[in-house]
């Protein structure tokens, strides 16, 4: 047995994902989709995934609070043998949404899965397509480790295993209070507001999660490229898109005709020194944005909202603040953490996760093989926020994911979110 | 307070010093930083960090690829804004 340090996001997703069983709606599983023309060699893709879980036990990890420090760990035992790849016979079409909602339940058809890691092959259509379903859970893998994992797996080949981590040194409690007090204050400051996600107490939590899929068109793509690098250059994919899901929660509240004056969006940040050879274990820390709903008005002001608002919160070291405040509720028990949260956030956790957004298999032609079409991925979300809206982006080809809980969102709504979308990131307004 | 001096080994200690970047080996003036795994995620941290550092005003749409690709053509665009500014 080993042991392997948490990250303060790891402790936040188990006590998200407590949460979430407790009140019906699961395990925490995401799907990422890779679309292939042709077949992929089934001696790359079965020896890079032997070889991912022979060098990473973090796949047969539990994190478990350590009575030394009373810290939260993984704990590993050793090598995990891989379950096999599921290869699906030929079929006509691809695999459709009710096979994506079934794994996003954490089934297949043989019943529940049975290893964080799940991969099957489809063959679909005449053309020699292949459709590749990989399910996984969101406590092991985010946005960056799932790309981490796809690099490994398209060249068939992890020869190395995670490097040997130190656990950061125990800050005192006095010390972390006094860092989370900037992020407190301003939890304080949007409870007294009244914030609110696409969910509200009374609303259903435990329906199946649903998604929808927004592809844009090569062309549509290259518009949404050239309008974001002319509001954000050629970096600053994440305040562009998270732009974009702010806009789209705002619209859902003003159909509503509910009141939020502040829109309190959770985004990723990269947390420092993370090896690319750490796939599992989460690599990023949460930086938490509060926006104005009235300056939420047409893109291009969002957008300029965003970054003023981003440079504000990393100079009150809000990524800091919100590393602090969890490893100062790590010292709650896991099933204790959310529940406060919402407590003292009016039944709220917070309006908006902006994760899973970015660039996948940049610089990559082939898949184990086969050349790749596009990939993106389909996480669920949790009710509340009840809605997360998601942007994958191969080789220039955007996929917007929307998901939400069955029953949180009505269809209606989902049209009127999907056009908001659509115009934001093309410019051209749906007639 | 004094301006700080701009400089490919400047720009490169900023990348480093403050983490951005953790290379395997010793970043030069050359060194493509892409490839060391310079990525939007930590492009807001280096933009602040720039502004910080050599008091200088970034608007993120002028964040490009080829301004951003070396410590040698960062300096140098840093360099025109200061002499721009001026």
């Amino acid at each position: 047995m080993s042991i392997l340090p948490a990250t303060t996001v790891d402790f936040f997703l188990a006590g998200l994902e407590a949460f979430m069983r407790r009140s019906g709606q699961g395990t925490h599983w995401g799907v990422t989709v890779l679309r292939l023309e042709g077949k992929p060699d089934a001696k790359i893709l079965t020896q890079g995934w032997e070889q991912i879980h022979a060098q990473h036990p973090m796949l047969g990890a539990r994190l478990k609070r350590q009575w030394r420090g009373w810290r939260w760990a993984w704990e590993t035992h050793g090598a995990i043998t891989a379950p096999p790849i599921c290869w699906h016979p030929a079929q006509p079409l691809p695999p459709d949404a009710a096979v994506i909602q079934e794994r996003l339940q954490g089934r297949s058809s043989d019943g529940a899965l049975t290893s964080p890691l799940w991969m099957e092959v489809f063959p679909c259509g005449a053309d020699g397509e292949h459709v590749i379903l990989l399910t996984w859970r969101h406590a092991l893998l985010d946005g960056t480790g799932i790309n981490l994992l796809l690099e490994k797996l398209a060249v068939g080949s992890c020869t190395s295993g995670p490097p040997l981590l130190k656990a950061t040194p125990i800050d005192t409690p006095g010390r972390l209070y006094k860092r989370a007090r900037p992020l407190m204050d301003r939890l304080q400051a949007m409870t007294t507001a009244g914030c609110l996600s696409a969910w509200i107490k009374g609303m259903p939590q435990d329906g199946r999660p649903e998604y929808r899929l927004i592809e844009l068109s090569r062309e549509e793509s290259e518009k949404a490229v050239a309008r974001l690098r002319a509001l954000c250059g050629d970096f600053m994919q994440m305040p562009f898109y998270a732009a974009i899901a702010a806009r789209a929660l705002r619209l859902l509240h003003e159909r509503r005709e509910w009141s939020s004056p502040e829109i309190h969006l959770h985004l990723p940040i990269q947390v420092r020194g993370r090896s690319r050879e750490l796939i599992f274990g989460n690599h990023m820390g949460a930086m938490p944005l509060f926006l104005d709903a009235g300056e939420l008005g047409t893109l291009e002001q969002t957008v300029a909202h965003l970054l003023d608002k981003y440079r504000e919160a990393m100079k009150q070291g809000m990524p800091q603040a919100s590393d602090a405040l969890t490893n100062l509720a790590a010292h709650l028990p896991l099933s204790t953490f959310i529940p406060l949260v919402r407590w003292t956030n009016m039944g709220q956790i917070c309006s908006l996760f902006h994760s899973h957004t970015g660039s996948f298999l940049p610089g990559r032609t082939e898949f184990a093989g086969a050349a790749l079409q596009n990939v993106f991925t389909i996480p669920s979300v949790s009710a509340p926020p009840g809605l997360g809206i998601f942007v994958s982006d191969y080789a220039g080809l955007i996929t917007v994911t929307v998901a939400w809980r069955g029953g949180g969102v009505s269809q209606a709504e989902i049209e009127a979110l999907e056009q908001r979308i659509r115009t934001d990131l093309t410019g051209i307004a749906e007639r | 307070m004094p301006e700080v001096p701009i400089s490919p080994a400047a720009v490169i200690e900023l990348l480093t010093a403050e983490h951005i970047l953790e290379p395997q080996e010793a970043l030069t003036p050359d060194t493509d930083l892409f490839s060391m795994g310079l990525d939007s995620m930590a492009m807001m941290q280096l933009l602040l960090l720039i502004e910080e550092r050599f008091q200088l005003t970034i608007n993120p749409a002028e964040m490009t690829r080829e301004r951003f690709a070396t410590a040698s053509a960062l300096a140098g665009f840093l360099e025109e804004k200061r002499r721009l500014a001026a």
